[in-house]
């Protein structure tokens, strides 16, 4: 359909509605003719005229932002029917449990290292010191070792592998995205157990029985959320629309989601796999604390 | 759980908010007890009960109350924030993530550089210091900020 007089496509929503798309149609500045999928997810979820009322009532410096909200849910629901926004919710409240966990195994590794690189120091005094800091110089970086196991419990840690491997080789490396994500797989396995209930995400996709359980307890915890929610984000407005200008949605986020979406079978299939990145960080760190406490 | 409400005499939230008889077969009876009428009032004035009906015919039987439970979630985080919806809660997470993120790789940093000046001569400890430096920053192990990407509500690219 074209405009009278002009070549102006119609917008998406007046193509899908196979109706006239005229200078005053509402939907056109938020749905271009060539995202017609985008406007059939938001159709199939609000409805056009539920989401002309919205846009009513909304001022029009807040329209697009709105907008944009309501595309980006829905095309959330198109991926995920059953869940939605909740599921990506409970996914990112997952992974910040996870990166916390590790964010403070890395402090605790590090304050021993700082421990064991002030004896390291200690060693320089005069000769009468000597005999007690060498005492005390074999164990706190072993205990960095036995921390790391009790938090992270890797399957095929091998201390012998981990003793071997030369400070040299671990610069070489770089804590790549995809290790982080492969490590954080094996996390995600071996803790399943220790999982808070109201993180635990996994069941709902796979498992009939639990899914309205798990799915009544995670909505339960959303309700503060909701609560918190509002505060942050009246704040935090005029931050939020520019600062997502400069974030994109790239192959780390598939990447993430898979991993997130796998049910427990093929978690456990990818063990292996996971575990050899498990095994090579933790080899990296463990290296690094081992191979200080050879003294000569 | 779901009510059994289609069984009994009162009809469910959302046949007493359409006003219309509650059938045995009433697709919303299982998933909107007569006890919780504002559950139903909101879902109904975001989505509207002709979309949640199209959508719970398309999910299995044993996910529709998961599916229902979400779009309640969804219909009130709408209903108080007009403008983000439970997008705001995501898009705080999501900010919340990259920053433990970049906070974890600059410790991870710190950790190996501090391993590494540990096992070096002091010469070469500040050389390592010194080409770190040079090299772009010492907040990350071969990540930068552009590296953490999610679908973000402002691009239209999800």
């Amino acid at each position: 359909m074209t405009l009278k007089g002009g070549t102006t496509q119609a917008c998406a929503a007046c193509k899908f509605q196979r109706r006239k798309c005229t200078s005053e149609c509402l939907l056109a500045p938020y749905f271009p003719a060539d995202q017609p999928k985008m406007f059939q997810n938001v159709h199939k979820l609000f409805g056009v005229s539920n989401i002309k009322k919205m846009l009513k009532k909304l001022d029009p410096a807040r329209k697009k932002i709105a907008m944009d909200s309501i595309i980006f849910q829905a095309n959330i629901r198109d991926k995920y029917p059953v869940h939605g926004c909740w599921e990506e919710i409970c996914r990112l409240r997952y992974q910040i449990w996870r990166v916390e966990e590790e964010l403070h195994a890395v402090h605790q590794q590090l304050e021993i290292c700082r421990q064991h690189y002030q004896q390291h120091l200690d060693h320089h005094l005069p000769e009468d010191h000597v005999a007690s800091q060498l005492e005390l110089g074999m164990t706190p970086c072993s205990n960095g070792l036995q921390l790391l196991d009790h938090m992270l419990q890797p399957q095929d840690y091998n201390n012998k592998v981990a003793a071997s491997l030369p400070i040299s080789q671990q610069q070489q490396h770089s804590f790549s995205n995809s290790n982080n994500e492969a490590y954080n797989n094996s996390l995600y396995i071996d803790h399943k157990d220790s999982v808070p209930s109201h993180l635990w995400v996994e069941q709902p996709y796979g498992d009939n029985s639990s899914s309205s359980m798990a799915m009544q307890s995670q909505l339960d915890a959303s309700q503060q959320p909701l609560v918190i929610q509002e505060g942050e984000v009246v704040e935090d407005y005029d931050e939020m629309h520019p600062f997502f200008d400069t974030i994109d949605d790239r192959q780390s986020y598939v990447y993430s989601q898979e991993a997130y979406e796998s049910s427990s079978e093929e978690s456990l299939k990818d063990t292996p796999k996971c575990t050899e990145h498990v095994a090579e960080n933790e080899l990296k760190n463990a290296a690094a604390c081992f191979s200080l406490t050879s003294v000569s | 759980m779901a009510s059994s409400s289609s069984y009994s005499n009162s009809p469910c939230a959302a046949c007493k908010f359409l006003r219309r008889k509650c059938m045995p077969d009433c697709i919303f009876a299982p998933y909107f007890p007569p006890e919780e009428p504002q559950k139903f009032a909101n879902v109904h004035k975001i989505f509207g009960a002709s979309n949640v009906s199209k959508l719970l015919n398309e999910v299995q039987p044993h996910q529709r109350e998961d599916a229902v439970n979400s779009l309640a979630y969804e219909a009130e985080a709408r209903i108080k924030d007009p403008v983000y919806g439970c997008v705001g809660a995501i898009s705080v997470l999501q900010r919340q993530v990259i920053r433990l993120q970049k906070e974890l790789d600059a410790t991870n940093a710190d950790l190996i550089r501090y391993t590494c000046n540990n096992d070096m001569p002091s010469g070469q400890a500040s050389a390592t210091r010194m080409s770190d430096d040079q090299g772009g920053g010492s907040t990350s192990l071969g990540q930068s900020p552009s590296d953490y990407y999610y679908p973000s509500p402002w691009n239209n690219n999800y």
